[in-house]
């Protein structure tokens, strides 16, 4: 962080603070359901934390493929013994990490809820039947406009990502570093998915799944969950929290549901929803030492980084060949592997990125830990980028 | 959903209210496109209401079928086994005279040579007994 002046209470910033954080096992997890990864990262979370289950009084989740409850929050509670006064369960795809970062400070600060439980929890490699499999592969598209044609979910992403490569002439051997980085950082973390260190050629040789990405292209399937305890500053404070993390800013934005009316395939609505969570913390993408960017595809995390401010537009393609996402770059980015190599487990993908990224500004990491990390940044997408989310995150500090 | 049983049956559309228009247009070779009489918005979702400006004032006019590729990906790896067979296959988003974007498949054209602006036209396709889907062909 260089910048000096505090900036002004604004929003939900400093309002609320993480005090807890846990994943399951991740990987490949037989004979664990959803509800059971949950429920284990939740039980961490509330370790780590300190607290127990009569103190949580809100209860945030996504869904869950494999545990198709319509009240996947509702259901969680009940399985944890909780019955919480504030809960949802949201929908926004991959964006749904971020939003109940926010929607859980925005609950507490508006005295909603106290102490918030944030929890996922999927079992997409070792828990679908057929039936579910089928549902996850092609549910999420248009059933009259898109559907008939055979768009895998892929689809979409590699659309724009062909689209990038045809404006500003990114190339596959950029897209491929992306993978390769994230391999490498995945071997520095303890149960990460993938491990072996792949190669640019292994990633261009490892066959098409949707032009321009190949398979090494594509993140990985997994079961895992993960979960967070969020409360308010001063309940934080009063419970003698040691590394507080604090929600520093939120923002979203949703610019289309199909693919085929989204403005522009090559800008997102992360430049919005990220320009909102900055201008709540009061710091730019220059002051984040660490993030968290959704990487379902490496040119997924290419675009990004130019949306979220990071590096020009069109550029992102050389700011990963520079090494400005890894160690001694410009912002270390997923630095646990990301969804391309630790784990990718569905809507609770993107908590293994805040996991990552509160560990980061805790000082937990390691040998994975990047340097006085004090502020950073976690972006959560999905659907083709039709939904984004950002949340900023910061130590006491950077208050 | 289609139940695992079904699975290598096809998603077919089901039209509803909004759509069912643009889905007869297609049995008789046009995409009607909703042209907005009041601030001249062309849509081709359809909707009750003007995107831009939400008058309900909107007419089904036939577009010319013609257009360009604006971004497309070959599939590879089907989603499901309905599509198994027929990989590669390529998806396109096709950009129409009229300015609207849709989402089809390529036919008449092997994989390799589909490529961004390639100038494309409409061919109907009956993929069922009463469903025309609209898919493209390079422009002859």
């Amino acid at each position: 962080m260089t910048t000096q002046t505090k900036p002004a209470a604004r929003g939900i910033r400093g309002k609320t603070a993480i005090i807890g954080a846990g994943i399951s096992e991740v990987g490949r997890v037989p004979g664990r359901s959803a509800m059971a990864l949950a429920a284990q990262a939740a039980l961490r979370a509330m370790a780590d934390a300190g607290i127990s289950r009569d103190e949580i009084d809100g209860v945030l989740s996504s869904v869950a493929f494999a545990a198709p409850f319509h009240r996947f929050s509702v259901a969680i509670s009940e399985y944890l013994g909780i019955q919480p006064k504030f809960s949802n369960t949201l929908q926004v795809s991959g964006a749904t990490a971020a939003t109940m970062f926010n929607i859980a400070a925005a609950a507490i600060a508006g005295g909603l809820a106290e102490t918030v439980l944030i929890v996922g929890g999927d079992s997409l490699l070792s828990g679908l039947t057929p039936d579910l499999a089928l549902r996850s592969m092609t549910e999420s598209r248009d059933q009259q406009y898109e559907m008939p044609f055979g768009i895998p979910v892929s689809n979409t992403f590699a659309m724009t990502a062909h689209r990038h490569m045809k404006e500003f002439g990114t190339t596959a051997e950029q897209f491929a570093q992306v993978a390769v980085i994230h391999r490498e950082h995945a071997r520095r973390t303890p149960n990460a998915q993938m491990t072996q260190p792949i190669t640019v050629e292994d990633v261009l040789n490892s066959g098409w799944v949707a032009t321009p990405y190949h398979k090494l292209d594509c993140s990985l399937i997994s079961d895992g969950g993960g979960a967070f305890i969020v409360t308010s500053a001063e309940r934080a404070k009063s419970l003698g929290i040691e590394r507080p993390v604090y929600i520093l800013g939120g923002g979203e934005f949703y610019t289309h549901e199909h693919i085929f009316l989204m403005p522009s395939l090559t800008t997102t609505g992360a430049v919005q929803s990220s320009a909102a969570a900055y201008a709540m913390a009061g710091y730019g993408p220059g002051d984040m030492d660490v993030a968290g960017v959704y990487d379902c595809f490496t040119g997924t995390v290419i675009m990004m980084l130019e949306d979220l401010g990071f590096c020009p537009k069109g550029e992102g393609g050389r700011f990963v060949e520079d090494g400005q996402i890894t160690y001694g770059g410009a912002i270390p980015c997923n630095t646990h592997g990301g969804l391309l190599s630790f784990a990718h487990s569905g809507m609770p993908g993107s908590l293994f990125h805040f996991y990552e990224v509160v560990n980061q500004l805790r000082g937990l990491c390691g040998p994975r830990q990047v340097p006085d990390a004090a502020l950073g940044l976690v972006h959560s997408l999905g659907a083709g980028f039709a939904t984004n989310a950002t949340t900023i995150l910061g130590t006491e500090a950077t208050l | 959903m289609n139940p695992v049983k079904d699975a290598h049956i096809k998603p077919l559309p089901t039209p509803d209210g909004d759509s069912e228009a643009y889905w007869q247009g297609l049995k008789r070779g046009q995409i009607l496109l909703q042209h907005c009489l009041d601030c001249g918005h062309l849509q081709v979702y359809q909707e009750s209401i003007c995107r831009t400006c939400t008058s309900e004032r909107l007419e089904h006019r036939a577009a010319s079928g013609r257009g360009k590729i604006h971004s497309f990906s070959v599939v590879y790896r089907a989603p499901g086994p309905a599509f198994k067979n027929d990989t590669p296959y390529a998806v396109i988003l096709v950009e129409l005279e009229e300015g609207v974007r849709m989402i089809s498949s390529m036919v008449e054209c092997p994989v390799e040579d589909v490529a961004f602006d390639m100038p494309v036209e409409l061919v109907c396709d009956p993929v069922a007994e009463d469903v025309v889907l609209p898919r493209f062909r390079p422009r002859r």
